[in-house]
């Protein structure tokens, strides 16, 4: 058996790992920083999304309607998003975050100027179980929420809310269902002291 | 002789040394990330990406890459190309790469990446190398994208997100869950080894 000689046991191993270690650094910072306006807008448009979402804003889903309209109607003040629309008056959004069942849920909240009904509300971010917690971000269950009166709620079985203070919860998502019902009258108490 | 070795090359991980139901390998993305075909389909693409860049590089270095650094050689070059793919989806597939979530940099951890680094592109040439991550990854890939089409098919009703099954269709949760992944994956494998796969008899 050939014994290596000092450089090849020791520097090489240290020198090659450098130089591969430096070229993939810079791949990836370039890649990021070339990105990284991109990503930063992408971030943006979801949040601003979510906004005229749950105040019930109707946009054609592209970024430049949802700037366009952001600019023209919303106001930032503090935590609060002021909307106001000549058709619908004013409304505020305010962003809560709450524990799920596995991690954090973030969602948009609507009030209408009374602020206690909800204009509607958007999933902003949410690790909740596919196919099960996470239909929360699926249309018919935002959906609901439009002109619902807090600041309680109760929860009824799937499909069959039909009073003001009822909400459709998920079948096979009851936690994530109660940990959802609790962020949003979390968000009434917010609302009320503003 | 050296096109019917790539043609070889090709065609093994696809049948009958497939990753998936031969080798058992890459099980944890499969059971996460196919309950729904569209998530499932660009989770295999940066799979394929990957092992196919990641083989082909491995290969170019493979006569200068010191023995004993080499697997954190590896594990760099792999998770350099897994990076690429996670910052040009969460920069021009926003959406995505938001369901997703941390399984795209967990491509990093794929046993079948590394495994046909080591198994393959150490000992052959580049082109080779490259046509062999390929087709590993595309043996993976049509395997996720089977059993995909079942779960979300059993687990919602729907392909591709759209409805097929009518409202007489009572969704099986289980399906989308993980304990689904498994009961999928199982009946699979074994419906492919039973027939499709000539056993070696002799133990």
């Amino acid at each position: 058996m050939k014994t290596q000689s000092f450089y090849a046991k020791r520097i090489q191993p240290i020198v090659f790992m450098a130089v591969v270690t430096i070229i993939c650094i810079i791949l990836t910072a370039a890649l990021h920083l070339y990105t990284y306006d991109q990503v930063k807008e992408n971030e943006q448009f979801f949040v601003w999304r979510s906004v005229l979402d749950s105040a019930a804003i109707s946009h054609d889903g592209t970024p430049s309607d949802v700037v366009k309209l952001f600019d023209q109607y919303v106001t930032e003040d503090g935590d609060m998003y002021v909307v106001n629309t000549p058709e619908h008056g004013r409304r505020f959004v305010l962003e809560q975050t709450g524990p799920g069942l596995w991690g954090p849920i973030t969602v948009m909240i609507g009030f209408e100027d009374d602020k206690t009904t909800l204009s509607g509300v958007s999933i902003v971010s949410q690790t909740e179980t596919p196919g099960l917690g996470a239909r929360i971000e699926e249309p018919w269950f935002t959906a609901q929420f439009a002109g619902k009166k807090g600041p309680s709620f109760k929860l009824v079985e799937e499909g069959t809310a039909s009073q003001p203070k009822e909400i459709d919860s998920i079948t096979g998502a009851t936690r994530t269902s109660d940990a959802f019902k609790s962020i949003i009258e979390k968000a009434f108490v917010l609302a009320g002291g503003l | 002789m050296a096109k019917s070795n790539l043609k070889k090359t090709f065609l093994t991980p696809l049948g009958k040394d497939n990753p998936v139901f031969v080798q058992i390998l890459g099980i944890c993305s499969t059971l996460a990330v196919t309950n729904k075909l569209d998530n499932t389909l660009v989770m295999t693409l940066g799979v394929m990406f990957t092992t196919a860049l990641s083989s082909w590089t491995i290969s170019l270095l493979r006569n200068w890459i010191p023995s004993r650094v080499r697997m954190m050689v590896e594990t760099l070059v792999i998770a350099t190309y897994v990076i690429i793919v996670d910052i040009a989806l969460k920069a021009y597939y926003p959406e995505m790469w938001k369901q997703l979530g941390p399984y795209v940099g967990l491509i990093i951890t794929n046993c079948i990446v590394m495994g046909r680094i080591e198994a393959f592109a150490l000992q052959n040439k580049p082109l080779p190398s490259l046509i062999d991550g390929l087709a590993s990854g595309m043996g993976y890939a049509y395997v996720l994208l089977i059993i995909a089409f079942f779960r979300e098919l059993l687990g919602t009703g729907t392909l591709w997100g759209y409805q097929v099954l009518g409202s007489w269709w009572t969704s099986w949760a289980i399906m989308i869950m993980p304990p689904g992944g498994f009961f999928m994956l199982a009946i699979f494998i074994w419906i492919v080894r039973e027939n499709f796969i000539k056993e070696e008899t002799n133990e």
